[in-house]
């Protein structure tokens, strides 16, 4: 059996069988390993999203039922849902996270492309200097931080502010989008720059009328990646930011367990709304997403 | 012409270089000169030089902690390289169905590390959860545990839910490193008289070489500065069996749980060791990639 046939469409791959078939052993166990092959498969599929699915299962639950070993809900309900809503301020949750998020987002943007466009295109002295101590903190862990920034903070008068929250996570978030948002200007050909030059456009101008439409890809995936990280983020939260009105979503998930511990359908409903959001855009955007993330691997 | 030039260059760059200064770099020094003091986060600190980290020889919780935090990274970086590369190169072989697979291995990624810790401390929980409750189930109850409390089972349990979550992180990598492989070697080799075996072996495998450093470092450091998910998942507990650096940090210096009177002085110079331990990973890659830093 040729795995050409068994497969559909070509186009998605680029290069064509050739891993597969230059990996697998003789022809005559091939129908046995891709009958394993798909086993294996379908079981890392399943061990990959059951968490997922007995969480929303769970949250659908009565709370009599909690602990019955039946994965699925007798009687789905979505009373869970309506206590998170009316007793739990989880929309309170939910907008705050909206909020630091989007204007961290917007802020690592806007500013990382302009550095990162300075970096790749403008000439000035003691640029190679800057870029460097830019990022020599690229792999800083954040526990090293969380003590002095939040004297800092302190200091500012920005604890329990989600402004400190935010002027910390954009600083995190700066170095790394600066850089990969240079890596992306620099494929941008330099005879573009130089022929808004000639015909007399200001250095913002090029920046914002040539370069940034070029360099959307980037954009993109630093966007993607900020988010992510942003709305995903737990320990500065959870240590910067003290009442609930001003509490994100992580840090009040954590906090969930203490009081919630054994009411699980509220537990998981809070864990499903926390995540409708993300997964919602995974979906629509799954290149752009994996890809983004994928870029940001090397920041670990 | 030129200096305007340049004065736009310093205008473009210095929001990002204050944001730097005032959020990273200050609070980095900080870090460092706290480190040598003594200081419980509201008295007057102390300068007390380097007695900190000599504390940290007899400190019986922090060598707990560093064997830990080096369990878990030495871990975790085999575990979440090997078994993503064996599930990229499997995916790679053309299948139905197979971007479904790759949705479905990268939704725990996307999901954040609060979420999949408190998820999995209710499959763990020892009389409701779902593991046991499957154990029992197929009449394997002598193998239900309460899996989070013992000491012994509470590293595995955290060091899996690790690699659950990563598992389509690092596979998405290897799976575009394969991709990115030319045909022609297999081609090549095939002339050669090479069988399949021997292709993964003397072709696969070198090629794929670049991508795996870069894996394995992001794991260690990742490893070096583990947190949220045991934080979360155990506080550290039982008795320390899981107390990682970064836990056994934040603990100090923030008096989570346990009682005692906090100690910034002395998690700041718990930082500086987690600190050293990922510059040494950092090193390893720089090492290992000949410097290269970038994945593609």
């Amino acid at each position: 059996m040729s795995t050409r046939e068994q497969t559909g469409t070509n186009a998605r791959h680029p290069f064509p069988s050739v891993v597969a078939r230059q990996i697998l052993p003789a022809r005559a166990s091939r129908v046995v390993s891709r009958t394993g092959g798909y086993l294996i498969l379908l079981l890392l599929t399943l061990a990959s999203i059951f968490p997922l699915i007995w969480m929303i299962l769970t949250s659908l639950k009565d709370r009599s039922e909690t602990y019955s070993p039946n994965v699925i809900p007798s009687k789905p309900s979505l009373a869970a849902y309506q206590f998170l809503w009316s007793q739990m301020h989880v929309g309170q949750y939910l907008w705050n996270s909206v909020r630091v998020t989007s204007v961290t987002v917007g802020a690592v943007v806007i500013l990382a492309s302009l550095a990162g466009y300075a970096f790749a295109r403008i000439d000035f002295p003691g640029k190679q200097t800057i870029f460097l101590l830019l990022l020599s903190t690229l792999m800083l862990p954040g526990a090293v931080l969380i003590i002095p920034l939040f004297l800092q903070l302190s200091d500012m008068h920005l604890i329990d502010s989600q402004l400190g929250l935010i002027l910390a996570y954009i600083g995190g978030g700066l170095p790394f989008a600066m850089f990969l948002m240079r890596s992306f200007f620099t494929t941008v050909p330099g005879e573009l720059v130089d022929a808004g030059r000639m015909d007399g456009a200001s250095e913002f101008g090029i920046f914002l009328r040539i370069m940034l439409p070029l360099a959307r890809p980037g954009i993109a995936t630093i966007t993607i990646f900020q988010f992510m990280d942003t709305w995903n983020e737990f320990i500065f939260a959870a240590t910067f930011l003290h009442s609930p009105t001003q509490r994100t979503l992580q840090p009040a998930l954590f906090a969930l367990v203490g009081r919630y511990s054994t009411n699980w359908p509220v537990l998981t409903a809070a864990l499903t709304v926390s995540i409708i959001p993300i997964v919602t855009v995974y979906l629509i955007l799954q290149k752009q997403f994996v890809t983004g993330l994928t870029a940001g691997a090397i920041k670990g | 012409m030129r200096g305007q030039r340049a004065l736009y260059g310093y205008l473009f760059i210095l929001p990002t270089l204050a944001f730097f200064l005032a959020f990273v770099a200050y609070p980095f020094f900080r870090a460092i000169t706290i480190s040598m003091t003594e200081w419980a986060g509201y008295d007057q600190p102390r300068y007390v030089g380097l007695r900190n980290f000599i504390n940290m020889a007899h400190d019986r919780i922090f060598w707990i902690a560093l064997r830990n935090s080096l369990l878990f990274t030495v871990a975790t970086t085999v575990l979440q390289t090997v078994i993503p590369l064996l599930v990229a190169v499997l995916l790679a072989q053309r299948w139905h169905w197979d971007q479904v697979v790759r949705t479905a291995l990268f939704l725990p990624v996307i999901i954040s590390m609060v979420v999949a810790s408190l998820l999995w401390r209710m499959i763990y929980d020892p009389n409701f959860g779902v593991l046991n409750s499957a154990l029992k189930a197929i009449g394997l109850s002598s193998l239900a545990h309460p899996w989070l409390a013992d000491t012994h089972t509470v590293m595995p349990a955290i060091i899996i839910v690790s690699l659950w979550k990563s598992l389509g992180f690092y596979m998405v990598i290897f799976y575009a490193g394969l991709q990115a492989i030319p045909l022609d070697l297999y081609e090549v080799a095939s002339l050669d008289g090479a069988n399949g075996w021997q292709k993964l072996l003397h072709v696969t495998a070198p090629m794929l070489w670049p991508v795996t450093t870069v894996v394995m470092v992001i794991n260690i450091i990742g490893g070096i500065k583990v947190f949220d998910v045991i934080y979360v998942m155990t506080t550290g507990g039982p008795n320390h069996a899981s107390e990682v650096l970064g836990t056994y940090l934040y603990v100090t210096a923030f008096g989570a749980t346990g009682g005692g009177s906090p100690s910034s002085g002395y998690a700041a110079a718990v930082g500086v060791v987690i600190l050293v331990l990922s510059m040494i990973g950092t090193y390893a890659q720089l090492r290992l990639t000949g410097g290269r830093s970038d994945v593609y």
